[in-house]
């Protein structure tokens, strides 16, 4: 249903143009046109500009009707009170899908405007992102129809990611932020004011392909919140994590998603608990969402069983943080059976604490395997049902060992490992890098590795409760 | 429910809290035993089948706020408390209202008041709201939330999410709340909420938790305005 909007063969560009404006940013219909094609889309691009006879190289039709061949996807880069008109153009072409850029509909209280345009659509049964969107990306298949700035990155970062988001310049910027900080994605989508598919269309959408791990939105409201239910249903059955951020928590941002968006908004606390109800994960930082995606992303079914972590480091401060840290976040650190401490004994120094969190003293690095040998013998125990490795301050070699010793130990479990790594990266680069090379699921905080693994045991006993 | 339908005939706003009680029952939602009375002498009648202490409370749908308007009288003991009450009540109602009924009601003891409720959001439908209750309801705020149908899973979940969970636990010598009676209260409200579309929402403060039951001590039902 959403393939000709994700995968079309042929793209129009409706309002495409060149130049600048007067502040010397690149014009919407320029941008349109520069980024589908800079980006590498391999189907066949046809601006459409009564003014222009060629673009970028490419032959200009004065109206999508000149067009000879099939369109599957129309973007419409023209102004709000010229949409009726286009989309009654794109009607007679046939063509299949839209992605409405124009603001000036619904969100500035011109319901019926936008209501004319859907009436359109719905008639000649084209389906259609936005209005007010700032576009959308396939990122495996080079097929970028946006016009933010965030696509002068080229390439994007590929991977498992989708993002959803009902704000276009926000979530442009966390979609480029992510990239740079070296997350990937497949798909993302700018849902503007959702007067046709909403929120729940695109995740129904995205459950079903195969090159999305992980489901993330921004959002601000949810306009049908039965579908929407069903559609995080949909992605529990297939074992997919959705992941959200909220606004609307004060009355204050409920006011601006109003004229945002034009949606009206429900309470906060309710939304918080259809989260747990329907197994979503909701992260309270937005900074947060795209790490912790990628956590789940990397972790897939190595779901912790329950919320009681092993924790090991080579330090007894950063020990005190890790339980402190568990303690805030609800998870349980069990005390260790004495057949598990007798074993610990013989791996780590005399003076090491041999409870949890294990304490082996910096004085293990004296030793070629005693620290791997104590993180095992903890994470081996059916009482714990994931670890936490605390690394402080390690440079040079010592890096390099942990880096790699840790990957191996990650490597070889259906338990999930995450670490937090605390002292210097500058230091830690023959062994800091390997991690995230290696998918093991790595913080620079203890508490970012904490919630983290407490997202993962939620996920995990949602699961269990929804599926049973 | 003809119940219902009398009262948004009547243009009533809300019901009653005797109608609400009624209509809590049919959806396996346990109240007091009560009776609506009209005179004194049949509130003593009333009073003696339910057994003291009984407690006497003004009757009108038009009446929300009884306990401010002095028109709730609690713990009376014996014929002598209900007369006194009756007669107490008559100087407080002065010459409003024409029609007058009373609801004569069995007095629950309970230290451990519960609030449970429907409420129905713009986004998600009718959800059932559940927490602390008396008092505190408004002070603490101790509430959580699902969407209508849950099931016991979902009310497991819900009472881990109180701050104040404990209060369902065998506290101070106290029995711990059935959790099938919970899960029954619950899902009896959110099955209100998805059938009875005339209903704006619900809420019942306190549900008195008494052993190991709950108890519907005191109810209010809002209707949707007719357009």
């Amino acid at each position: 249903m959403l393939d000709s909007i994700f995968h079309p063969r042929s793209v129009a560009i409706i309002g495409a143009s060149q130049g600048v404006t007067a502040t010397g940013s690149v014009k919407i219909g320029t941008a349109a046109l520069k980024y589908l094609v800079e980006h590498g889309f391999k189907g066949k691009v046809y601006p459409i500009n009564p003014r222009e006879k060629e673009l970028m190289g490419l032959k200009c039709y004065k109206s999508i009707r000149e067009v000879q061949g099939d369109v599957d996807l129309a973007c419409i880069v023209v102004p709000s009170k010229a949409c009726i008109a286009t989309m009654k153009e794109c009607a007679e072409k046939g063509v299949k899908a839209a992605v409405v850029f124009a603001s000036g509909f619904a969100e500035i209280g011109d319901k019926a405007l936008q209501d004319e345009l859907l009436g359109i659509a719905r008639k000649a049964k084209i389906r259609f992102v936005g209005p007010n969107t700032a576009g959308t990306i396939n990122v495996p298949d080079h097929l970028v129809t946006s016009i933010s700035m965030s696509c002068e990155m080229n390439p994007f970062r590929e991977g498992g990611i989708a993002f959803i988001t009902q704000s276009g310049a926000l979530g442009a910027s966390m979609l480029s932020r992510g990239m740079d900080e070296g997350v990937g994605f497949s798909y993302w989508v700018s849902t503007g004011n959702e007067a046709d598919l909403d929120a729940a269309d695109y995740i129904n959408y995205f459950v079903k392909d195969d090159k999305v791990k992980v489901i993330t939105l921004f959002t601000e409201g949810i306009r049908h919140g039965k579908k929407f239910i069903s559609s995080c249903l949909s992605a529990i059955k297939a074992k997919k994590p959705v992941l959200i951020y909220k606004t609307g928590l004060s009355e204050v941002s409920v006011a601006a998603a109003a004229s945002h968006t034009g949606a009206m908004a429900g309470s906060d606390e309710v939304f918080d608990k259809v989260c747990k109800q329907f197994g979503v994960i909701r992260v309270d930082d937005v900074a947060e969402l795209f790490p912790l995606a990628e956590v789940f992303s990397w972790v897939g079914d190595c779901l912790p069983r329950g919320n009681r972590v092993g924790i090991v480091s080579a330090s007894g401060g950063i020990c005190g943080v890790g339980a402190d840290e568990c303690f805030r976040a609800g998870l349980e650190i069990p005390e260790l059976t004495e057949s598990c401490k007798e074993k610990i004994r013989t791996f780590i120094p005399s003076f090491g604490a041999v409870r949890n969190p294990v304490d082996c003293t910096g004085q293990i690095r004296s030793s070629g395997t005693g620290y791997q040998d104590t993180v095992k013998c903890v994470m081996g125990e059916d009482y714990i049902d994931g670890m936490l490795i605390l690394v402080t301050m390690a440079a040079g070699t010592r890096a390099e060992f942990y880096g790699r010793e840790i990957t191996n130990i990650a490597s070889n479990t259906t338990k999930p490992v995450i670490v937090a790594w605390t002292g210097a990266l500058s230091l830690a680069q023959d062994g800091y890098p390997l991690l995230k090379r290696n998918k093991v699921p790595n913080f620079l905080t203890v508490r970012g590795a904490v919630k983290a693994m407490k997202a993962l045991a939620d996920y995990r006993a949602y699961l269990d409760r929804i599926l049973a | 429910m003809k119940l219902i339908e009398d009262a948004v005939k009547k243009g009533q706003k809300n019901l009653s809290e005797y109608e609400a009680k009624k209509l809590l029952a049919a959806y396996n939602i346990p109240v007091t035993r009560e009776e609506l009375v009209r005179s004194k002498g049949v509130a003593l009648q009333v009073a003696r089948v339910i057994g003291y202490p009984v407690v006497l409370k003004f009757c009108s749908y038009k009446v929300i706020h009884k306990t401010e308007m002095g028109l709730i009288e609690t713990n009376l003991r014996n014929d002598e408390d209900l007369i006194r009450a009756f007669d107490n009540m008559q100087v407080k109602l002065d010459r409003k209202f024409d029609d007058r009924e009373y609801l004569v009601q069995e007095m629950v003891k309970g230290s451990r008041e519960l609030v449970a409720g429907m409420i129905r959001d713009v986004e998600f439908g009718p959800c059932i709201m559940f927490g602390l209750g008396g008092i505190f309801t408004e002070i603490l705020k101790d509430v959580t939330f699902r969407v209508a149908p849950i099931n016991k899973a979902d009310v497991l979940e819900m009472t881990k999410e109180l701050r104040a969970r404990n209060i369902l636990g065998s506290v101070r010598g106290m029995e711990a709340v059935d959790l099938d009676v919970l899960t029954s209260c619950l899902e009896g409200l959110g099955r209100l909420g998805l059938e009875q579309y005339a209903v704006k929402d619900v809420d019942i403060n306190p549900l008195i938790i008494r052993g190991n039951q709950l108890v519907a001590v005191d109810a209010l039902v809002t209707l949707h305005e007719r357009t």
